[in-house]
């Protein structure tokens, strides 16, 4: 299984995440943050698991690309 | 003479309090990931807005939000909620450096001070953005004649903002200067996918570079390695000219430092020019208030732009060469108001009679101290150790949210 986490208040908004994986992520029109698609939220951390393996290597493209190291990928 | 305005910095409410203890008449700071301090853990949050008007107005100081990012499309609404709260809260005015945020404080009949971003180098300039403006920063590459040009300009044409007020200029008067032109470096976008002009600049300037000849392999021998770090601005020493040269707001640059950095540098300027007012500004409290200056943060100091040099200084080593650091000892515990004694739980290292302390904390801002006395567990002692209470009587309250720290030389690596 593929697991995603963001951790969103630190978001900066940079929108680097959804260039990398447009399919995950979104920028929230609301407060201008990084939205992961289908996730949900304990405390702030937002978590998506997936059995999808396809999703693997653009997620890993955002967790390197984001300045702010918010977003971790996991393979459990 | 007119009178000047000392701008401070408060990336949180430890140095908005330094700040408005040590005599700023206005602070500026961010909210949010809209400013060019996106990447500090701790910025302040909508929520904060009532709290810092409320101290503030308490001193008759001025607020100014910070929204002087690059905007994206999937910003505009939170441009927008962000003004119409600051509006709502009665923040004083909008700093900014995008077109849209501009419109839309105006739209709203907010106040906007133009960024330093913007870059403001001559007089056309200034009345193009006196259309939505009263405030703006020039340029740091002015000298200071060119600085008063503008400003004898903007009297002789009456040069007007929105408010009806004469356009006032500001400029930087001590702090770190970048490399590039301000806040508009793209450094740390090529290194790290971090941009500066986000808030999220990695300051990857400040460090040693070599230069390396491809074909040959050949590495360039420099004087100086960190030759993209320049030194600290500093204009303590040439005060009076900036005074004469009509500007209205001194900004000092630092939401990223520590409240007692705050405490330091805004007290020192307080001084300076309030001693420029009274005519008797001199050269030896010149000299002291240097000194109180590299006690603090700094990469060295140099004087800008302003009095016409034309290279910049580079930093002669990584980090700080400031001459004091602080040292964690322990945390606020409890404070007796009657008797105005505070009681400490030291956590680490040992704490003596003689000392110098700091004191800081969201409400009591940035203190320092000499440790005259001290009772350590009820018992008078000239040492208190980790583990031990040690009350101290002290002139002011604490809080349980305090921190307690040493103040002892700094060892700078030449
Ligand atoms: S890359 Fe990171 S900081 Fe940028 S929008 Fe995505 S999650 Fe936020």
């Amino acid at each position: 299984m593929v697991v995603i986490t963001l951790q969103r208040n630190k978001c900066i908004g940079c929108n680097y995440c959804v260039e990398m994986a447009p399919k995950q992520f979104q920028m929230s029109k609301k407060d201008g943050k990084s939205v992961l698609l289908n996730s949900t939220n304990k405390k702030g951390f937002f978590t998506l698991k997936s059995n999808q393996y396809n999703i693997l290597e653009a997620s890993e493209n955002a967790s390197k690309a984001c300045p702010v190291k918010i977003i971790s990928v996991k393979l459990v | 003479m007119q009178k000047i305005e000392l701008m401070a910095p408060a990336g949180n409410f430890e140095s908005l309090q330094a700040a408005l203890d040590n005599g700023a008449d206005s602070i500026y700071f961010g909210v949010e990931q809209l400013n060019m301090r996106a990447r500090a853990s701790i910025n302040f949050t909508l929520d904060d807005l009532s709290e810092i008007v409320k101290r503030c107005n308490s001193k008759n100081v001025r607020t100014y939000l910070t929204l002087n990012t690059i905007i994206y499309d999937h910003d505009l609404s939170i441009v927008k909620t962000l003004i119409n709260k600051a509006k709502e809260a009665n923040i004083t005015a909008v700093i900014a450096m995008d077109q849209a945020v501009i419109a839309m404080a105006r739209e709203v009949g907010m106040e906007v001070h133009i960024s330093t971003q913007i870059n403001i180098t001559n007089i056309e300039t200034v009345k193009f953005y006196a259309l939505f403006a009263d405030t703006m920063v020039l340029s740091r590459e002015l000298s200071l004649r060119q600085v008063k040009k503008i400003t004898e300009q903007i009297e002789k044409e009456q040069i007007k903002g929105p408010s009806g007020k004469l356009i006032e200029i500001e400029i930087f008067g001590h702090g770190a200067l970048c490399m590039a032109v301000s806040g508009k470096c793209y450094m740390s976008l090529h290194s790290h996918n971090s941009s500066a002009n986000r808030g999220a600049c990695k300051q990857n300037c400040r460090k040693k570079y070599t230069v390396i000849d491809q074909e040959t392999g050949f590495e360039m021998e420099l004087d100086n390695e960190y030759i993209m770090s320049p030194k600290d601005l500093c204009t303590i020493d040439f005060l009076d000219e900036i005074v004469n040269a009509g500007i209205k707001v001194l900004k000092i640059e630092g939401r990223g430092r520590a409240p007692e950095y705050v405490a330091k540098v805004i007290k020192c300027y307080r001084e300076a020019i309030d001693s420029i007012q009274d005519g008797i500004y001199n050269k030896e409290e010149v000299i002291s208030w240097m000194e109180t200056l590299e006690t603090v943060y700094n990469r060295g100091f140099w004087s800008g732009y302003y009095l016409g040099q034309k290279l910049g200084e580079w930093s002669k080593g990584s980090g700080s060469h400031a001459t004091q650091k602080k040292v964690y000892i322990g945390k606020g515990n409890h404070f007796f108001p009657k008797a105005n004694i505070g009681e400490f739980k030291i956590e680490a290292y040992n704490i003596n009679v003689g000392d110098a302390i700091l004191i800081t904390g969201p409400t009591t801002g940035a203190k320092e101290l000499l440790v005259e006395e001290m009772m350590v567990n009820d018992k008078k002692l000239n040492e208190g150790k980790k583990g031990d209470l040690v009350t101290i009587k002290l002139p002011f309250r604490i809080r349980q949210s305090d921190k307690l720290y040493k103040i002892v030389e700094n060892k700078v690596e030449a």
